[in-house]
């Protein structure tokens, strides 16, 4: 033993277990914390005091079956004890480990290692404990069906979304195809290739172009709303429909600089301030002076 | 019960006595006195409970007052006939340390058990009959180390249940893991599942046995280890162990660093303006 535990060794000797203890304890930990000015301090470790007491108090001249203590082969390492899962997994290796080679021993020892399946006594957790612990694995396992049923009906509802759109693009596409048909048909007529244009019924020239889709006003297209009138659709296009209306009446630099609305004959009109045409004056003519007076 | 009557009828003796003597004889005698002080929480009560459940050579013993001198627990293993004390210390109501100790001449060790969980956690599903025998698992770190060594003989004594300990079951369903993590001992109990675990059947040869958790759970922080029985000189210190209520300290010093610190600062400001007056303005009255 060095000369420093032996000094340790006689001022712990000193120290009794009581309130003093604790205190100390404490200020070695605040000291360690960097809180208090840390004195040199050395901490007992009388290894050969110790090596002796196990030695005396040691069981190991007894049997095995009366011990039942087994050590691992290999420590038990973890790279971060705040991983919950590997630690679990280390405790739980070495507890098996211990298990598989307990069975061994004790079954050379002639002694009985599982417990007969007639045999019943009390057990460390009771009946209605067990019960409470089974009732929480269903629950938990009917949580996770319950997830797993949401999960697939979800799916599903995303997939009968798909099958929707598809079906309505499908629609388009007809009446695009219905639309490209007529067009073609109206140029052939035109081209004069269709001969009698009589017995076609609908009456082509009157419906050209993007008019033949707006239905009539009022009408209810298929996807239930009705199409506003072509009055309102006006308005709609000039004064807005939907989207933002701030800021829409602003001048721009494009429409400051826009000159198409500019007449020079209007800018020279009275209303604007200009002189304009004058009026001439409305003196009668000679006869209809001497007629009137 | 019958021959025990007749010899101490024979004999003269009482029946207690002839019991004593039996159990003298047999090879090895380990009992525990289990005890908790004053000021235990409903927590640490259970978890003592639990303790209780599995070692079914321990003797339960009423409170005893903490703050009384400890030598009265060695007094109260002589009278319940215990050579090991497993004494549960409350302090604040919060923190537990547990004292296992060799009654009349030591060695004692002085713990601090943190990261409780008791059986009644549904999360462990294990069970094991009352009284049966466990297997006692210790880490090979436990070899490295002349402290560890002589902990590893003591937890031996104390968690391990004699060979035909009254109250005790001959069999063997349970095993004690303790292990050695970050400086720490830490504890675990499993149910040895020698069951087919898809079929429920009886287990094939050479296949491995199953392991479910019955609890509880804890870590045991050595603190000291003393010479005597509750006292005497040190032989081992931990290093590392930071009591709770310096770690409690200082996350309060922590908190409280920013109010010292504004304090301080407003404090510094005082001085320094009172340190350097304005000087006069010259000017002061041109106006008035």
């Amino acid at each position: 033993m060095s000369d420093d535990e032996e000094r340790v060794y006689s001022e712990s000797e000193a120290m009794m277990v009581d309130e003093d203890e604790e205190t100390a304890l404490e200020i070695a930990a605040l000291q360690q914390a960097d809180l208090l000015p840390q004195p040199k301090k050395t901490f007992a470790n009388r290894k050969d005091a110790l090596a002796a007491l196990v030695d005396e108090i040691s069981q190991s001249g007894l049997e095995w079956i009366q011990r039942c203590d087994i050590t691992s082969a290999a420590p038990i390492v973890v790279d971060s004890i705040e991983n919950d899962l590997e630690r679990e997994l280390k405790f739980y290796e070495q507890g098996l480990e211990a298990a598989i080679q307990a069975k061994r021993l004790v079954q050379k020892a002639g002694v009985p290692f599982a417990r007969p399946d007639d045999y019943f006594a009390e057990m460390v957790k009771t009946d209605a404990h067990m019960a409470r612990i089974r009732q929480k694995l269903l629950s938990e396992q009917k949580g996770i069906e319950n997830a797993e049923e949401a999960k697939k009906q979800r799916e599903l509802r995303k997939y009968g979304k798909k099958i929707q759109q598809e079906k309505l693009k499908e629609r388009e596409d007809q009446k695009k195809a219905v639309l490209d048909k007529v067009a073609t048909i109206k140029k052939r007529l035109r081209s004069g290739d269709m001969g009698e244009a009589d017995d076609f019924e609908v009456d082509i020239d009157s419906d050209d172009g993007d008019a033949s889709i707006k239905p009539a006003r009022g009408k209810k297209t298929k996807g239930g709303k009705p199409t506003p009138g072509s009055k309102r659709q006006r308005k709609n296009e000039k004064f807005g429909f939907g989207g933002k209306k701030r800021g829409m009446k602003n001048n721009t630099a494009e429409s400051s600089a826009d000159m198409s609305g500019f007449s020079v004959r209007k800018n020279k009109s009275p209303s604007f301030g200009g002189v304009g045409r004058r009026k001439p004056a409305t003196r009668p003519g000679k006869s209809r002076r001497q007629r009137g007076h | 019960m019958a021959t025990l009557y007749k010899t101490a009828q024979t004999e003269f003796r009482d029946v207690d006595d002839v019991l004593d003597e039996r159990e003298r004889r047999s090879s090895i005698k380990q009992r525990v006195l289990m005890v908790a002080s004053r000021g235990v929480t409903f927590w640490q009560r259970h978890l003592m409970n639990d303790l209780e459940a599995l070692m079914p050579h321990s003797r339960k013993e009423a409170k005893v007052e903490s703050k009384q001198d400890m030598g009265v627990l060695n007094e109260l293993a002589e009278i319940h006939n215990c050579n090991n004390v497993f004494y549960m210390e409350a302090r604040k109501h919060q923190d537990l340390y547990l004292w296992i100790s060799r009654a009349p001449s030591g060695p004692s060790v002085k713990f601090l058990i943190q990261n409780i969980h008791t059986m009644d956690e549904l999360k462990m599903t294990g069970n094991c009959l009352k009284g049966s025998r466990p297997i006692l698992s210790f880490d090979a770190t436990f070899d490295s180390e002349p402290y560890l060594q002589l902990l590893k003989e003591m937890l031996t004594q104390t968690f391990g249940v004699p060979k035909g300990a009254r109250r005790s079951k001959p069999f063997f369903d349970h095993v004690l893991t303790f292990s050695v993590v970050d400086g720490r001992i830490w504890f675990r109990n499993y149910q040895i599942v020698e069951r087919d675990a898809e079929t429920g059947g009886e287990l094939t040869r050479n296949a491995k046995p199953t392991l479910v958790e019955i609890g509880p759970r804890f870590v045991l922080n050595p603190i000291r280890i003393f010479e005597g029985s509750f006292g005497g000189p040190t032989l081992y210190e931990n290093p590392r162990y930071i009591s709770p209520n310096a770690v409690r300290a200082a996350i309060r010093t922590q908190r409280s660093a920013k109010y010292a610190s504004r304090t301080a600062a407003a404090a510094e400001r005082d001085a320094r303006v009172q340190a350097n007056p304005l000087p006069v303005d010259p000017l002061k009255d041109v106006f008035d």
